[in-house]
Order: structure tokens, then C-alpha cells, then sequence
């Protein structure tokens, strides 16, 4: 009987480290709720800061797969928080099986393998997706893997040693149940064959196991722990609704110079109309083939954030709701006289490139995206790699890269950001000239955007007040604060 | 026995909540914080505006923009010898010394003696130029007639030289803001001649520079300057 304690032991100790990384790993989440940058807590060692810069934590987070409930409300629900919560309840039921003297109950100890089989799935798939989906992990995530697979392996062995236990001892005690009832230590009789799981109803079934009734409660009780702290958290959380429309409108969004070009394949690459302001209806005024909300991103087709924009944008659903339009703003000196130093090599002909490929526009931005990497890295060292990279994978737009013409209209696509007082940063994204704020185009960009088209839809999505935003004026570098999600 | 689950109960169940709320109130506190009071922002996006864009280049500049009708809503386009005499209000050398910073910026379109047709090396400079705009707010088409001839007939001649430049830069770039950002003058032989030193700048002709072949030209250059 006495074995069956490390056992327990093993899961209490699981459980606990499980609910201090995931704490942690809460924590990061909800204090990005003030839509600022933080560094994250990023290390195998609770607590210790992983600093600013890409991360697998970082990566995670901003994943769709970090929260659920992204639409309802800011960031949604950190899973974190849901773990953190069954980790809390195992060390609570691990607890209660010492308090009760049922750490050799087949029954209750049987429940408590189940209960680890809990996060122990969950965090097998969060790891598979992980792998699969996000190519990367994230130390904190790891700790709360391992944690789970350690309470999973202790609440067996735990399950098992006390199936073994009663295997062997003496038959039913009438007077069992009534211990049990004290919650003084009850004995059993085991009539399980094996220890599996699925012989684990039959375990317990004399008078004197634990009751039915005190599982049910349990799990209750379970349910509980995670409910009640979603419930606390939805109740607290504060109202993003009240940031949408604060950011900066388009004073002048007409395409006058026919530099935008379409995001999704449609009738031509480029627009001499705009996409409409005022929402007149709630299907969107856009002029394509598309019948969703117009939306105009500011974007560089070398900057990873506007991937990863793309990306959250694509796993989010809402793309298609979206009658998207690009005007393209790279960030490279080379022809960008806002920059004082390439912050995106090469970014300047793949513009080009875009603007050159008519139809094919979004095939290009696509192909920018996955190639992103390699075309800066070469571009910095060599600024003739990103033209040749270009021509080498669409030699049909090689006359046009770099002639007067498609120079002249990338020099008009940012003439077109210059009237309309956007800021030199990528990406922004405008519904139906109103901005998505740069703090919403990461971790709340699913409720925020969301937010905005049923507004839209409701004709009650309006702009800010179009001033000129108080900032400098003057071309510089980027700004050295880094709003969310943008570049620089 | 009760009592003892029940605490640890309270105690497990309000921990993960008390510290979320706690979380989320802090972070709360932090948006309304910045909310009032918004931190470093990005710069906003804006024409350039120089260093050689000193207070006496944008006065001359804004008189012969308002003069030559870019800017002010005047109907007319161009100016002619006098006006720009008149409104530069300065020597020609003086005035010629303004351009000499935008060597990078511009270039010279050569001419054959008393034409006024763009040759294949002449269109390719001017479009090159043109399309190097990057953040310059004006062009400047600045076109002149070498002495040879009368003074009104190499008015009319630089005025055609600047027209022409005009008509490929309307039929080629075709941009709706060519009337508002491209400022021509034509100013014959009477007023700022070219000098030598503007030989090195780029040029429609790699041949002779003398001062009579030189002023056979259309000066083209954008300025990086707001007014």
C-alpha cells in the first residue's frame, strides 16, 4: 500500500510544474491585452525572459492555435489559462485522495489517470500542430508537455498499483461503505483481471469502493476549475471595441495613379478606381469581382510581418469576407527616400515585379512571401540578386523590372501612401478606409476585424477624424517604438 | 476533514482565477494608461525635403512655381525668359548655382542646332530621369537656344525644346500630377546660360561640350524640396 505514494507524489509534482509554466505562459498572454509588445517568459526555467525577438513562444502565441474564441473577444481565450486550470484541479484531486485516504482506491485513483489523460492528449496534439502547422516549439509549451506526460505516467501508475493492491487483500468489509462515508480509509476488493483502463468501471464495484456520487462531484468539481476562470476572464477583459475607428482614415483613397493591385486572382491586377469610401452598403463598394468589404493593405512584399499578417489573416477565416486590394510600400532605400537604410534588400524590385505581373500580381507576392528570406539575405549582400532572383522565376516580367515605367509606378504607389499620411510602417490595413490599428493586426486582429465587419455590415463602421497624425512629418528611419505586428 | 478539502478546494480554485483577474486588471490599467497618453509612434510618410532645400532656394522656388503656374491654380503653363529673369530676381549665374546640387537628380537633353526633336539617347535620359523621382515634389524642364540666331527665334525654339520634353513625359508616364509637379521654362539665349561645369553632368550626347552645344539642351532634374 505504501508504494502506491511516489506515485502520487510523481503527479502532485507533475501537476504543480505543469501549473506554474502555464501560468506563466498565461501571464505572457494576458499582458498582451494592453496591445503593446512585451517580451515573453521563453525558457525551460520558469520566469526567465526570452527578450524581444522571434521565438517559438513568440511564434505560438501569435498562432491561431494559442487561444480559442479569437471573434468574441480581444486575443480570445489563452488554452494556457484552460491547462493552468486542469494542472490546478489535479493537484487539487491528488490532495483530496491523501485527505481522503483514497490513494489506493482503484475507483478514485482510477478517475485521476483519466483526468491526466486530459492534458496529456491535448498536449499531444498541441504538439503535433506545433510540429506540423507552426514548424517550430516553444520552451514553455515543452514544460507543459512534459508536465502532462509525467501526471499521465504517475496517475497509471498510481491506477495500477492500487488495482494490484486490492487484487490480493481481503474480501469485502460489510462495513465499508460506511467508512467510506466517514471518509476514513475504506478497503476493496479489486475485480479487475488486468490493470487497463477499460476493465477500470469494473474495479470497485463492491460496497466500500468510491461512490459514483463522489466522481460525479469530482468531475464537477473539474469542470468547475476550468469554467470559472473563463467566465472570470471573459467578464474582465477589457473592451477593444472602443479602440476601432481611433486610428488613422485615408484622406485621399482613390487609386488616381492605378497602383493597387488585387490580392486574390480577379478581373484586372490594378484598380483605377477606389475602393470606395463610405460604407454605402454591407457588401462593400469594392469594383471587382469580389463582393466582400474593400480593404486596402499597405504592404512590402519582403517584410515578415506582412507574411505573418497574411498568414493569421488566412487562418482566421475572414479573407474571403474581404475585397482586398495592395498598394505596395517597401521598405528599401534603394527607391524609398522615407528609409535611410535598406530595412527590406531587395524589397524595391520585387515591388516592381508585382506591379509588372498584371493578373499574375498575387502569384508574385505569394512566391515574395515564401522566398522572403532569401531574397533579403542575397539582396544585402549584392543589390543586383533580388532583379536576377526575379528573372530567373518569371522571365516573362523580366523587361519590365526596372524600366522607367514600372519604377515610375512604384514612385507612384508611394506618392499614394505620401497623400494619404500613412505611416512608414508595414503592414496596414484599411477596411473600407478605416484602419485597423496596428495594436490589432496580430493577437486581436480575428476580434477586431470581425468587430469591423459587422460594423460595416451594420453601416456603423466609421473613420477617425482625417488630421494629419501628430507625428513628425519628416522622412526618417522608422520609428524606434515598434507597434504590434509591423515593420519596422 | 470536510473543512481541510474545502480550503484546499478555495485555495486551488481562486488561485488561477485571482491571478488572472489580477492579469487582466493590470493590463486593463495599462490600455487606459496609453490610451491617454500614446507612446513613440511611427513617422508618417512624406515627400522629401532635403538638405540643400535652404530657406533661399524654396523662396525663389515658390516665385516661379506661382509664377510659372504649378502652383497658386493659375492657368498658365510655363515660363518665359523675362518672367524667369523677373522672378528669380537674381544673376544667371546665381540662378544656375541653385541646380548645381541636384547633379544626381538631373540631367541635360542635347539638341542639334535648331532642332527641337528628342533623339532615341535623348527620350532614354529623360525617362530615367523622370522615373527616378522618388520623393521629389517638382521636375524641372529648364530649356535653352545656344546665341546663333535671333533672340526671338531661340525663344521660340527653347520654348518648343521644353514642350517637347513635356509632350513625351505626358505620353509615356502618363500621370495625373505631370501639370502640378513639372515646371517649364524656356529661356532662349537671354538669360542663364549653361557653363561648362555642366558638362559633367549626364547628358542625351556623349560628344564635344562646347558652351554653344551645351545651351542646345533641355535641362531636366527633380527637386527634392517642400515648399
Amino acid at each position: 500500500m505504501r508504494r502506491s505514494k511516489p506515485w502520487l507524489v510523481v503527479v502532485l509534482a507533475g501537476a504543480f510544474v505543469g501549473a506554474v509554466f502555464a501560468a506563466v505562459s498565461t501571464y505572457d498572454f494576458v499582458q498582451h491585452l494592453d496591445r503593446q509588445v512585451h517580451n515573453l517568459h521563453c525558457s525551460f526555467i520558469p520566469g526567465v525572459s526570452h527578450g524581444a525577438g522571434e521565438s517559438g513562444c513568440q511564434v505560438a502565441m501569435m498562432s491561431p492555435y494559442s487561444s480559442v474564441l479569437r471573434t468574441h473577444v480581444w486575443g480570445g481565450i489563452p488554452i494556457s489559462l484552460a491547462a493552468l486550470s486542469v494542472f490546478a484541479f489535479l493537484v487539487f484531486y491528488a490532495l483530496d485522495l491523501v485527505v481522503t485516504r483514497r490513494k489506493d482506491d482503484p475507483r478514485a485513483t482510477g478517475f485521476l489517470a483519466l483526468a491526466t489523460a486530459l492534458p496529456a492528449l491535448t498536449s499531444l496534439v498541441m504538439l503535433v500542430i506545433s510540429l506540423a502547422k507552426l514548424g517550430t516549439t516553444c520552451k514553455l509549451c515543452v514544460c507543459i508537455y512534459l508536465a502532462s506526460a509525467v501526471c499521465l505516467i504517475g496517475g497509471i501508475a498510481l491506477w495500477r498499483s492500487a488495482v494490484r493492491e486490492h487484487r490480493g487483500s481481503a474480501p469485502p468489509d460489510p462495513h465499508a461503505e460506511r467508512r467510506d462515508r466517514h471518509h476514513d480509509e475504506p478497503a476493496f476488493v479489486g475485480t479487475a483481471k488486468t490493470g487497463s483502463q477499460a476493465r477500470l468501471v469494473a474495479v470497485g464495484v463492491p460496497t466500500g469502493a468510491t461512490s459514483t456520487g463522489f466522481l460525479a462531484a469530482m468531475f464537477g468539481a473539474g469542470v468547475g476549475f476550468v469554467v470559472l476562470p473563463i467566465l472570470l476572464y471573459l467578464a474582465l477583459a477589457p473592451d477593444h471595441a472602443r479602440f476601432i475607428g481611433t486610428c488613422e482614415g485615408l484622406p485621399h483613397p482613390t487609386d488616381s495613379y492605378g497602383v493597387m493591385v488585387r490580392l486574390t486572382h480577379g478581373s484586372s491586377s490594378s484598380s483605377s478606381s477606389s475602393p470606395s469610401s463610405s460604407s454605402s452598403s454591407g457588401t462593400g463598394t469594392g469594383t471587382g469581382a469580389s463582393a466582400g468589404v474593400p480593404a486596402i493593405e499597405v504592404l512590402d512584399p519582403l517584410c515578415p510581418a506582412c507574411r505573418a499578417f497574411e498568414q493569421r489573416l488566412a487562418a482566421s477565416g475572414l479573407a474571403d469576407r474581404l475585397d482586398r486590394k495592395a498598394v505596395l510600400f517597401p521598405l528599401d532605400n534603394t527607391c524609398n527616400w522615407m528609409v535611410t537604410e535598406a530595412t527590406h534588400p531587395g524589397a524595391c524590385t520585387v515591388s516592381e515585379a508585382v506591379l509588372c505581373a498584371g493578373d499574375k500580381a498575387p502569384d508574385v507576392i505569394a512566391w515574395a512571401f515564401e522566398e522572403q528570406d532569401r531574397i533579403r539575405g542575397e539582396s544585402g549582400a549584392d543589390p543586383a540578386a533580388a532583379a536576377r532572383i526575379v528573372k530567373q522565376r518569371f522571365p516573362e516580367l523580366a523587361a519590365c523590372v526596372g524600366s522607367p515605367d514600372a519604377r515610375s509606378r512604384l514612385n507612384k504607389s508611394m506618392r499614394w501612401i505620401v497623400a494619404n499620411n500613412i505611416r512608414v510602417l508595414t503592414p496596414q490595413v484599411f477596411i473600407d478606409n478605416v484602419k485597423l490599428c496596428d495594436e490589432d493586426v496580430d493577437l486581436g486582429l480575428e476580434y477586431t476585424l470581425s468587430t469591423m465587419l459587422d460594423r460595416h455590415a451594420h453601416h456603423a463602421l466609421a473613420p477617425a477624424p482625417l488630421d494629419k497624425p501628430a507625428a513628425s512629418a519628416s522622412p526618417a528611419t522608422p520609428a524606434a517604438s515598434k507597434p504590434h505586428g509591423g515593420t519596422p | 476533514m470536510r473543512l481541510t478539502r474545502a480550503a484546499i478546494l478555495v485555495v486551488l480554485l481562486a488561485i488561477p482565477a485571482a491571478l488572472t483577474g489580477l492579469w487582466i486588471r493590470s493590463a486593463d490599467a495599462r490600455l487606459t494608461e496609453l490610451a491617454a497618453a500614446p507612446g513613440e509612434v511611427a513617422p508618417v510618410a512624406s515627400a522629401s525635403d532635403v538638405g540643400y532645400c535652404n530657406p533661399e532656394l524654396k523662396r525663389i522656388l515658390r516665385r516661379v512655381l506661382l509664377s510659372c503656374g504649378l502652383v497658386g491654380g493659375d492657368a498658365a503653363r510655363g515660363c518665359q525668359p523675362v518672367q524667369a529673369k523677373s522672378v528669380a530676381t537674381m544673376s544667371g549665374h546665381d540662378f544656375n548655382a541653385l541646380f548645381q546640387p541636384m547633379k544626381d537628380r538631373g540631367g541635360i537633353v542635347m539638341f542639334d542646332k535648331d532642332k527641337s526633336e528628342l533623339d532615341a539617347a535623348s527620350t532614354g535620359l529623360v525617362d530615367q530621369v523622370f522615373a527616378d523621382q522618388r520623393g521629389a515634389s517638382w521636375f524641372f524642364v529648364v530649356a535653352r537656344a545656344s546665341p546663333e540666331g535671333t533672340v526671338e527665334h531661340n525663344r521660340e525654339l527653347s520654348k518648343a525644346r521644353a514642350e517637347v520634353v513635356m509632350t513625351h513625359l505626358r505620353q509615356v508616364f502618363k500621370d495625373p500630377d505631370l501639370d502640378k509637379e513639372v515646371g517649364m521654362l524656356w529661356l532662349g539665349e537671354e538669360f542663364a546660360q549653361l557653363e561648362t561645369e555642366f558638362c559633367a553632368w549626364k547628358r542625351s550626347s556623349s560628344g564635344a561640350c562646347s558652351p554653344e552645344q551645351l545651351n542646345r539642351s533641355a535641362f531636366v532634374a527633380w527637386i527634392d524640396c517642400q515648399l
